[in-house]
């Protein structure tokens, strides 16, 4: 065999090699990776440990204030209480939904539910697909709510809780929220009606549900 | 795979010898290992990049930022050199496939001076003018620019990319490129023979 | 390995252009070494006398099909995330011809031409100003083609799906049609060759 291999013309020897490289193609199976994921435990331990898979809801509010349009937004939520209220330029994609969502993997995701666990789950999902740049909204909508639709002030503030604070009052204006007035007791359960759903004005120009295509891609 | 290319190597470089040789320094490389190279390149692009190849896009992008230069409500107007021009948070010459051909010249250069192959003249067959030869590659050309923008690629980015791809618009275009050229070249066959 | 490297954010916009322009190199340092910076040895391929344009273009496609499915199928290329150009079938069909036409009158193709011009063939100038005319009268027509330049849009597509059989199968089969082209081409141009009365090789 070797022999006859060695006698033959170095294009055919390349052509026969085409030939069997094409004949294990035919019965490879799909080159296609979303069929065939792996979890590399120990990599999303540590990120989960680290916190890196968090955006924090001031970090969210400061996004969408600059008109950041880099990210896609998520809500993990039922389409009612989609309509009832979300956090501007978010899209609403359940659970079983998030497959059809169009996402890339490259692109940076942030998933918010009610509390946390739903986003948890789609995390992992994503995390699991190969999905890079998947974030979890810290504390979820609740989270949104407290710290910047509705943020207090501790009891006894320290300086840099009052600037802190200072801050906020102003993004929670610009989310249509209102700030409790300092010294509340946090544990009292707000009743403050919630905003509209429409998009804050000055941000309505880059909505950040449709990431700005760039220049085409092909020839 | 490797092994093999190198001993392709080895072959006797256009062995065919035609009748009117082309005036070149060096033999050009077998076909077989030039385009064993150029596949390698176009995997470099697929993989680094996610894309693959172009060449015509660098020129629509130029036409387009003419035509901004010289009227630009016309040019923003046009759904075309619109798609070029972006946004206009970008300049459209920073654009990839620019500074991809650019990159194609200086290639093209490298390769001809190392083979002694640069000298200025027109390319022709022995029975016509340099003036027809030169008229026909400006029509060519017009032709080439009209269609490679109507089949969104050229060679490049349409036969070659979307070939290894099997993307299926691509191999569409590939055969009507070679059946538009076969059924052409007996008509201006005084152009090259 | 995450790639497409770039599509995994491994590096930005700024670098993505030296990264074209050293990509550009490899391309046109291959393309001259082709021999295409000669538009008489690109037509002789339209002349049955030479197939060099054939022999090297599906040698490349089959290097990068091949390439491409092993990688992806080892799982170090995200094959989705490679960009594909969306197909209009009766536009790309009527621009190949028109191309088709342009190729063999002119003697170039855009990415050959560019190879042309760097190492001074005059004509190779012309036909890149032809080029640009070219593109120039597309885009003025364009609000008059805009309704062809769309039509019969098939998304982005490829043959194994439009076929609906596995990928690797075609990609097999490619492979048998080039390396049959290949003897096929050599046959041809042998015979040609002795056509004219000079010993085959």
């Amino acid at each position: 065999m070797k022999r006859v291999l060695a006698n033959l013309k170095p294009t055919f020897r390349a052509g026969l090699l085409v030939g069997v490289l094409g004949l294990i193609a035919a019965f490879a199976g799909s080159p296609y990776q979303g069929s065939q994921f792996t979890i590399d435990a120990q990599e999303l331990a540590r990120v989960v440990e680290t916190t890196t898979d968090h955006v924090t809801p001031e970090e969210l509010a400061d996004w969408i204030i600059q008109g950041r349009a880099d990210y896609r937004l998520i809500d993990l939520r039922t389409a009612q209480e989609y309509g009832e209220y979300h956090i501007p330029g978010a899209e609403n994609f359940g659970l079983t939904a998030l497959p059809d969502a169009g996402l890339q993997k490259s692109e940076k995701i942030v998933l918010y539910s009610e509390g946390g666990i739903h986003a948890a789950q789609a995390w992992f999902l994503l995390k699991a697909k190969g999905y890079s740049g998947v974030y979890m909204l810290f504390g979820g909508l609740d989270g949104w709510k407290d710290d910047v639709l509705f943020p207090s002030l501790a009891a006894n503030p320290t300086p840099a809780q009052t600037v802190q604070f200072g801050k906020m009052k102003e993004v929670s204006k610009f989310f249509g929220g209102a700030p409790r007035s300092g010294g509340t007791d946090s544990a009292q359960t707000p009743s403050y009606a919630l905003p509209k759903v429409e998009m804050p004005q000055s941000v309505e120009a880059s909505p950040a549900s449709t990431p700005k295509k760039k220049k085409k891609e092909g020839c | 795979m490797h092994a093999d290319a190198q001993s392709l190597a080895g072959e006797p470089v256009d062995a065919r010898a035609p009748e009117t040789p082309y005036p070149t320094a060096r033999p050009y490389m077998h076909p077989y290992l030039a385009g064993f190279g150029l596949g390698l390149v176009l995997l470099a692009a697929f993989v680094i990049m996610g894309r693959g190849l172009g060449a015509s896009g660098a020129f629509s992008s130029l036409v387009a930022v003419g035509a901004d230069a010289i009227a630009p409500a016309h040019a923003r107007a046009n759904g075309f050199y619109a798609e070029y021009l972006g946004d206009g948070t970008s300049n459209p010459l920073m654009d990839w496939l620019v500074f991809e051909v650019l990159g194609v010249f200086a290639g093209g250069f490298l390769s001809g001076i190392l083979a002694g192959r640069i000298r200025t003249g027109v390319e022709r067959g022995p029975s016509i003018s340099k003036g027809m030869r030169l008229f026909y590659a400006f029509v060519g050309g017009g032709l080439m620019g009209i269609g490679a923008k109507l089949a969104r690629g050229c060679t490049s980015g349409q036969a070659l990319t979307g070939g290894a791809m099997l993307n299926v618009g691509s191999w569409a275009f590939m055969m009507c490129v070679f059946a538009g050229a076969y059924a052409t070249a007996y008509f201006i066959r005084r152009q090259w023979q | 390995m995450n790639a497409p490297f770039y599509k995994f954010g491994l590096f930005g916009d700024n670098m993505s252009l030296i990264v074209a322009f050293f990509i550009g190199i490899g391309f046109g340092f291959f393309l001259e070494r082709a021999g295409f910076g000669n538009a008489r040895k690109l037509a002789a391929q339209f002349y049955f006398k030479d197939l060099t344009v054939f022999k090297v273009m599906f040698t490349a496609i089959i290097t990068a099909m091949l390439g491409l499915f092993y990688l992806s199928w080892m799982g170090l290329v995200d094959l989705s995330l490679v960009y594909l150009t969306p197909t209009y079938l009766l536009p790309q069909i009527a621009g190949g011809i028109i191309l088709g036409v342009g190729f063999v009158v002119g003697g170039y193709c855009p990415g050959t031409s560019c190879v042309a011009v760097s190492t001074g063939k005059l004509d190779g100038v012309m036909y890149l100003l032809g080029v640009i005319a070219g593109i120039v009268v597309f885009g003025e027509l364009y609000p008059f083609l805009g309704g062809f330049y769309t039509a019969t849009p098939m998304g982005q597509i490829t043959l194994p799906q439009l076929l609906n059989v596995p990928y690797g199968l075609v990609v097999f089969l490619v492979s048998l049609m080039a390396v049959g082209g290949f003897a096929g081409a050599t046959w041809v141009e042998k015979r040609m060759a002795s056509r004219k009365g000079v010993q085959p090789s």
